[in-house]
């Protein structure tokens, strides 16, 4: 999917928990999630928390998407 | 450490008054084991049955697979921390029910669970065709939530090996095989000139009912560690999991791990087999990183000229045994990995979610996707309530004239990655 988008002309942030798989695919800009079974959040934080945690993941990937790269890249956030 | 195993060979099951192994036919009392089951509150009702190579039997769902056995000398007892205390067991003598197993079946923990033919294309694919099983159907009580569900009927399993095992204690064995490593020093000493070669046993990990345990800790907490096969054998590692029923190590498959039993068959001869290593599979990329991180830096420690790596499950646990491989060949230390595929129904597909040219020896267990149609069968132990949703199913695996079709992903232990299964390639 990451690699189908790009190829259409559009930048893709791909967030994904286990990075290395997703550079092994070949994803350009990689931001990392929380977990598997809960990539977005953390159900041990309370709503808050969890809510600046999401936003701080959203925002990381909306940075890469405007962020010029000349390679893969892991965006730590 | 030095264990004895004494093999005692079972030629059948039978029900009867009296629980007693005879002249290698195993007699059971169901009633006398039905309270033991029923100790665990969660578990409303139980029944027992039995079923042999060769019958038009289907089993379904399976949860655990466990090998009766009885510590009959050395220090601890089978299944620490769940049966005996949590003393490190692998060294004395420990007997073996051969040819059969204690199967836990019944409505279902979670999806993953699988299905055992006795007869029949599915007969072919899975290794528990050829045992006699000792089915036990649990029933839980209502509105259980699964998570107390899977430890309540995973205990009650151990509970009815360790039982039956027990009945073996006072017999003579029909064969006895030695099983023994040397510490470290004292295997540079005997075998200077031999291959020093490692076991990294990858343990699924991956948490909601995907679980193992080693000494009844649950392995997601563990950092990895070494570990004496013949602990193993004695049940230090136990399996928790309703992962994919044909990947997964049922309990019995650590008992007779495949790979330890080759590794100590040429351990002296053609190699000197140093240590079993024990990992996790967690769902944090920090853990995969720590233990892969500490797998290989062991491998390192103990001076490994190479390492047999074996995966359990997939998807990202792939991730852990590419790391694996990856950073223990980047000791300059060789590696074969044993994995499984899940190359779709065409076998086209990309086998594993990751990959990396230092995975450049690799042993498979088969396609998990590939599709097999398997017949009616006389009779069913469990449930067929559950056949169209466990993994590897679909809406369209019941058919009309009552075979079923499904992925090998349903068949338990059909792909097995300590090469337990039946399948490989070439």
């Amino acid at each position: 999917m990451v690699k189908e988008i790009e190829r259409a002309g559009f930048p893709v942030a791909h967030i994904c928990t286990v990075t290395p798989i997703s550079m092994t695919v070949g994803a350009n800009r990689i931001i990392p999630a929380i977990a598997i079974p809960h990539p977005l959040g953390n159900p041990a934080l309370d709503k808050d928390e969890e809510k600046a945690l999401r936003r701080k993941i959203v925002m990381n990937a909306l940075n890469a998407l405007q962020t010029d790269i000349d390679g893969q890249k892991v965006f730590e956030g | 450490m030095r264990l004895e195993l004494g093999k005692i060979n079972i030629t059948d099951i039978q029900f009867a008054e009296e629980s007693k192994i005879d002249n290698g036919v195993l007699y059971v009392n169901a009633e006398e084991l039905k309270p033991l089951v029923l100790e665990d509150e969660k578990i409303k009702d139980v029944y027992f049955d039995i079923a042999r190579p060769g019958e038009s039997v289907r089993i379904t769902p399976v949860k655990d697979v466990i090998e009766p056995r009885v510590k009959v000398e050395g220090k601890g007892g089978v299944f620490p921390g769940w049966i005996a205390k949590v003393d490190t067991v692998g060294s004395g003598k420990t007997y073996a029910l051969k040819g059969m197993a204690v199967v836990t079946a019944g409505k279902i923990v979670g999806f993953q669970e699988g299905i055992i033919d006795m007869t029949g294309l599915g007969a072919e694919y899975t290794p528990f065709s050829k045992t006699l099983n000792l089915v036990m159907v649990c029933e839980p009580i209502e509105g259980v939530k699964q998570h107390d569900y899977e430890p309540a009927v995973r205990k009650a399993g151990f509970r009815v090996a360790a039982r039956i095992g027990e009945l073996a204690r006072e017999l003579v064995p029909d064969e006895t095989v030695v099983y023994e490593t040397q510490t470290f020093k004292e295997g540079i000493d005997k075998y200077p000139d031999l291959p020093r070669v490692g076991y990294v046993c990858m343990l699924q990990s991956q948490g909601l009912l995907h679980d193992t345990y080693v000494y009844g800790v649950d392995v997601k907490q563990i950092i990895p560690t070494i570990i004496s096969p013949t602990e193993v054998m004695d049940g230090a590692i136990v399996s928790g999991n309703c992962v994919s029923a044909c990947d997964k190590n049922p309990t019995y498959v650590h008992q007779n791990n495949p790979v330890v039993e080759d590794l100590f068959a040429q351990h002296g001869k053609t190699l000197n087999f140093v240590s079993m290593i024990i990992t996790n599979e967690n769902v944090y990329l920090a853990d995969k990183q720590r233990s892969s991180d500490m797998t290989a830096k062991i491998c390192r420690m103990l001076d490994l000229d190479g390492v047999i790596i074996t995966q359990e499950g997939f998807g990202n646990p792939d991730t852990d045994l590419i790391m694996n491989c990856k950073k223990i060949e980047a000791e300059g230390i060789k590696t074969v990995i044993v994995t499984d595929e899940y190359a779709g129904r065409d076998g086209k597909s990309q086998s594993l979610a990751d990959a990396d040219v230092a995975a450049n020896a690799v042993v498979t267990g088969g396609n998990a996707n590939q599709l097999v149609i398997l017949p009616k069968l006389d009779k069913v132990i469990g449930t067929l309530d559950y056949v169209n949703v466990i993994a590897g199913a679909s809406d369209h695996t019941l058919r009309e004239d009552g075979s079923l079709e499904v992925e090998l992903q349903v068949i338990t232990g059909a792909t097995n990655e300590t090469g337990f299964g039946r399948l490989s390639a070439r």
